[in-house]
């Protein structure tokens, strides 16, 4: 499984420095003004398209067919990240429970249990 | 802002910001490893490449509490919002301080073999079927990747590119990150913790995290918001605007505006600042320009245009009065078209 998932990372990461290749030499000059001629900055965008390059070829496209529609860029997602919070507002308190429940040594612990005894129990039933 | 992209966009604020974030973080480390290299050894459970680990570990869940706690704190009382200012660079160093933690766990428990440490650390836990003794380090992996799509994401470009609203969705995963951290913490650390300090600190922390959201959710979002269907929109008394202050007005839906008055003239722009969908109207009129709270972006209140160079536009909306009542336009004029300031009168004092 690990070798496995190893390979599919090797070849998303290989795949995502293609398109590096091509968005920071070519593609970003078409479609980010504020890019044109601005050439040092562009080494840190590396590692972000080659992790995102789906999501990069995704808006690479909008903004090239010219399909970007303005308006939405400013209606945030205000709903979804209320919903976040509230998740893992309630997210927290529980793993903490649990994490504390399930731990051997305090500050919930359980009458220790001769393992012998528990056993010979065991086999008369 | 916009005009030519530069790899940083540092000022003084922002050095300052970044200086006392370093001091924090390099004495936090050099006092844990400190305090800790007493009880470390080669003879004993702990070492001091464990105790190198922990503190980096715990130094980098702690910043994320803090950034976490941030947002939420700067909407219940505005004198946290120089903290906003900078977050990036928060978030930047907490995953480089993370990132050394997962290096040192690496060169540690999974050194010395034929097999790579990555593939070691996804194969050789056997408990995964149970929660006690579950592999925490999957939830240390899932918060580490997400902070790194994070942090590599952080730079404007980002911003511009994916459109702030993308890019807060893609950002939004920062919760789902510190969830994580927090199961790695708690499956981790806390089942054979013996030292009852970082339990409450780090315990507490999060649970602090859990409450002021939770505060903030609750807080009203806005002031005098509305949410009615038609073409205009009822405001209510024009003469509540503070000067050099706005209201919030909800529109339709999910969408905001920002009436703002400027002496006797009332303009109205979109609630979201075209960089991170800062909330405008939470800010003020500083040289005739509506500034964000967040990262002081500026707009002109007629037409939404940011002063030249820089090339920001947001959308503006028609107000007009109905005897003493103020009305807003439904729907948004695209971004940056001029509309007439309203002339209203001052509020009296």
């Amino acid at each position: 499984m690990g070798n496995a998932l190893i390979t599919i990372i090797q070849v998303y990461g290989a795949l995502g420095g293609l398109v590096a290749i091509a968005f920071l030499f070519w593609g970003v000059d078409r479609i980010a003004p504020d890019a044109r001629g601005a050439y040092v900055f562009r080494p840190l965008l590396i590692p972000g398209v080659v992790l995102l390059w789906p999501l990069v070829l995704w808006r690479w496209q909008v903004l090239e067919r010219e399909r970007d529609v303005a308006q939405r860029r400013h209606k945030p997602p205000r709903r979804s990240q209320d919903v976040f919070a509230a998740v893992l507002a309630l997210a927290i308190p529980i793993i903490l429970a649990v994490a504390l429940l399930i731990r051997q040594q305090g500050p919930f612990e359980w009458p220790a249990q001769e393992i012998e005894q528990a056993s010979t129990e065991g086999a008369g039933q | 802002m916009s005009v030519k992209y530069i790899p940083v966009q540092w000022n003084f604020n922002k050095y300052f910001y970044d200086l006392v974030l370093l001091i924090c973080v390099a004495v936090y480390i050099l006092v844990f490893i400190r305090i800790g290299t007493p009880d470390a050894g080669v003879t004993r459970p702990i070492d001091g490449a464990i105790i190198r680990m922990r503190a980096f570990g715990t130094c980098a869940f702690l910043m994320l509490t803090v950034i976490l706690c941030i947002g939420p704190l700067a909407r219940l009382d505005r004198r946290f919002l120089p903290l906003l200012y900078n977050r990036r660079h928060f978030g930047i160093l907490t995953f480089l301080v993370a990132l050394t933690h997962v290096v040192y766990v690496l060169n540690w428990y999974y050194a010395f073999s034929d097999i790579s440490p990555i593939v070691g650390l996804l194969t050789t836990s056997e408990t995964s079927g149970q929660l006690l003794g579950f592999p925490f380090e999957w939830f240390g992996m899932l918060a580490l990747v997400i902070l790194a799509i994070l942090a590599f994401t952080s730079h404007d470009f980002w911003l511009a590119f994916l459109s702030a609203p993308v890019w807060k969705r893609l950002h939004l995963l920062i919760y789902v990150a510190y969830a994580a951290a927090v199961a790695h913490f708690a499956l981790g650390y806390l089942q054979d913790a013996t030292n009852p300090f970082f339990m409450i600190v780090a315990g507490g922390g999060a649970i602090m995290v859990s409450v002021l959201h939770l505060a903030a959710g609750l807080k009203a979002p806005t002031d005098g918001a509305q949410d009615r269907k038609g073409e205009w929109i009822e405001v209510g008394d024009p003469t509540v605007i503070p000067d050099g202050r706005a209201i919030i007005v909800r529109i339709q839906g999910n969408e905001r505006a920002a009436i703002f008055r400027d002496g006797d003239a009332l303009s109205a722009v979109s609630n979201a600042c075209a960089h991170q969908n800062g909330p405008l109207g939470e800010g003020r009129i500083i040289d005739g320009c509506i500034t964000c709270p967040w990262h002081g972006f500026q707009y002109r209140p007629e037409d939404g245009c940011a002063p030249a160079p820089f090339t920001e536009k947001i959308p503006t909306y028609d107000l007009r009065l109905e005897g003493d009542t103020l009305l807003i336009a439904a729907k948004a004029h695209p971004p940056g078209t001029k509309v007439d300031p309203l002339t209203v009168p001052e509020r009296e004092t």
